[in-house]
């Protein structure tokens, strides 16, 4: 028997070991609340991807100082980049509306994906609030920002980890 | 919502034994799902000071942007800060005390049971107690609607309170007439297989029984909760007083300061007062009924 004396605190891998899980587990609040959060991100993005449109040659003039000069070419151009924006983000938001199904039903690299790109966003947010002075308001991205870390709150509870990540073989068991 | 943060929302774990995750020297997965508990965690405080900054600047709206800040604070930054750090300075073993969902120190165990889980219940429910319901979203619904119709909900679910790192395994309660915010309440924990107490003896059954008092403000998590009575003992001995009345087959072994008179605090911040002694009541011999009740 060991007798080396005792650490007086618990090891820090403590933090990244594995909740305990019930195979008959239920879908936990989290895990539910999360998936809606996510869906409202979708809903946040579709609003900001449709004020980008409405406002779109103002911002390309004012913020982006690029030259419309009544040109009809260049008009074209714009908008031609403006659909591209559009589909992309387009894309992007029903990507992520999938994932959000897949989390609901318990899917851990939905989850995984879901949170990278949340943490990314907000460390983007962090690194302009900081560093760059940008105002974060609620008139311009407090709402998506408070979506993103809801959203790793939830996602990255000790209950919406065990879930996602409980045995397979009980999740088949109980559909059956 | 809190729960959310505090990871309190408890799946409930009804007769499915426990099966501990695999564990692996190193996983990549939950390396990331550690980065992303502490991760997350610092964002919300951040997020909880930029709410706080922005009430200042909208007038008499921004009380509700304070209030925000209030909820943001005290059910999802306090409970994952709580969580991190508890879970590095609080020790992982027995030490008669129940943890909260957010790994704070939370009732003390005060009760112990011999006995099979059937006996147990069939003891329990011949005592006049109910038990609590799982917390689901359907019985969170029906706290908030029998509070509002103020109508009765003796099956009401208590708040999930964790021992060998595991949620209780059921609850039972008796209301007080016409009050809400008062009731008797018990957890019970099945011990681990050949675990003992420490001093050696066996028990099958840990149970942590205190009464809640009123409802209020905890100036520790800075939550709405139960507040208990601070003199624990008398919860104990009603527990035990109605167990052992109306079954005469039940025996009470007392393992006199088996907590040495502590005072101390639970979850809320409450203080505990306790002689110490240990109850544990054998109820093995309590006939189980076989018309199902439930």
């Amino acid at each position: 028997m060991s007798v080396e004396k005792r650490p007086a605190f618990e090891s820090h891998g403590e933090l990244v070991s594995p909740a305990p899980v019930a195979p008959s587990m239920r879908r936990p609040v989290a895990t539910t609340f999360g998936a809606v959060l996510v869906v409202l991100r979708v809903l946040a993005g579709v609003v900001w991807l449709v004020s980008l449109a409405v406002q779109w040659r103002q911002v390309l003039i004012e913020d982006l100082g690029v030259p419309l000069d009544s040109d009809a070419s260049a008009d074209a151009g714009s908008n031609a980049v403006l659909t591209l924006v559009l589909v992309a983000g387009g894309s992007v938001l029903a990507v992520e509306l999938v994932l959000a199904l897949l989390i609901y039903r318990g899917s851990n690299w939905a989850r995984i994906t879901v949170m990278v790109f949340a943490t990314l966003s907000v460390a983007w947010s962090a690194v302009d609030y900081f560093g760059a002075d940008a105002e974060i308001t609620l008139r311009t991205t407090l709402i998506t920002l408070a979506l993103d870390i809801l959203v790793l709150l939830a996602l990255s509870s000790r209950n919406a980890r065990a879930y996602a990540r409980r045995p397979r073989s009980a999740k088949r068991r109980q559909r059956g | 919502m809190g729960q959310v943060g505090a990871g309190a929302s408890g799946e409930v774990i009804e007769q499915a034994p426990i099966e501990p995750a695999q564990r692996r020297r190193f996983s990549a997965n939950a390396l990331l799902d550690g980065f992303f508990f502490v991760y997350a965690g610092i964002a919300a405080v951040w997020l909880a000071w930029l709410v706080l900054t922005e009430s200042f600047s909208f007038g008499w709206f921004g009380i509700l942007f304070f209030v925000a800040f209030w909820l943001v604070l005290a059910y999802l930054v306090l409970p994952r800060l709580h969580r991190i750090l508890t879970t590095v300075y609080v020790p992982d073993y027995f030490i008669g005390r129940a943890r909260t969902s957010d790994g704070l120190l939370g009732d003390p165990v005060n009760l112990a049971f011999d006995g099979g889980e059937a006996s147990l219940h069939a003891a329990m429910r011949r005592a006049g107690w109910t038990r609590a319901d799982d917390v689901t979203g359907a019985s969170s619904w029906r706290i908030v609607s029998s509070t509002i119709t103020r109508r009765s909900y003796d099956e009401a679910p208590v708040s999930p309170l964790f021992l060998f790192g595991r949620q209780q395994d059921f609850a039972y309660q008796q209301e007080v007439a016409g009050n809400p915010a008062k009731r008797h309440h018990v957890r019970f924990w099945r011990t681990p297989d050949g675990w003992l107490l420490p001093g050696g003896r066996r028990v099958d059954w840990l149970a942590a029984g205190t009464f809640d008092r009123a409802v209020g403000f905890s100036l520790f998590t800075l939550q709405i909760t139960h507040k208990i009575d601070a003199d624990i003992d008398v919860e104990r001995d009603h527990i035990v007083d109605t167990v052992t009345a109306a079954n005469p087959e039940a025996g009470v072994e007392m393992l006199a300061d088996f907590s040495t008179g502590y005072h101390s605090r639970n979850g809320g911040g409450d203080t505990i007062r306790t002689d110490g002694d240990l109850p544990v009541v054998d109820v093995g011999a309590v006939p189980v009924e076989q018309e199902a009740e439930r």
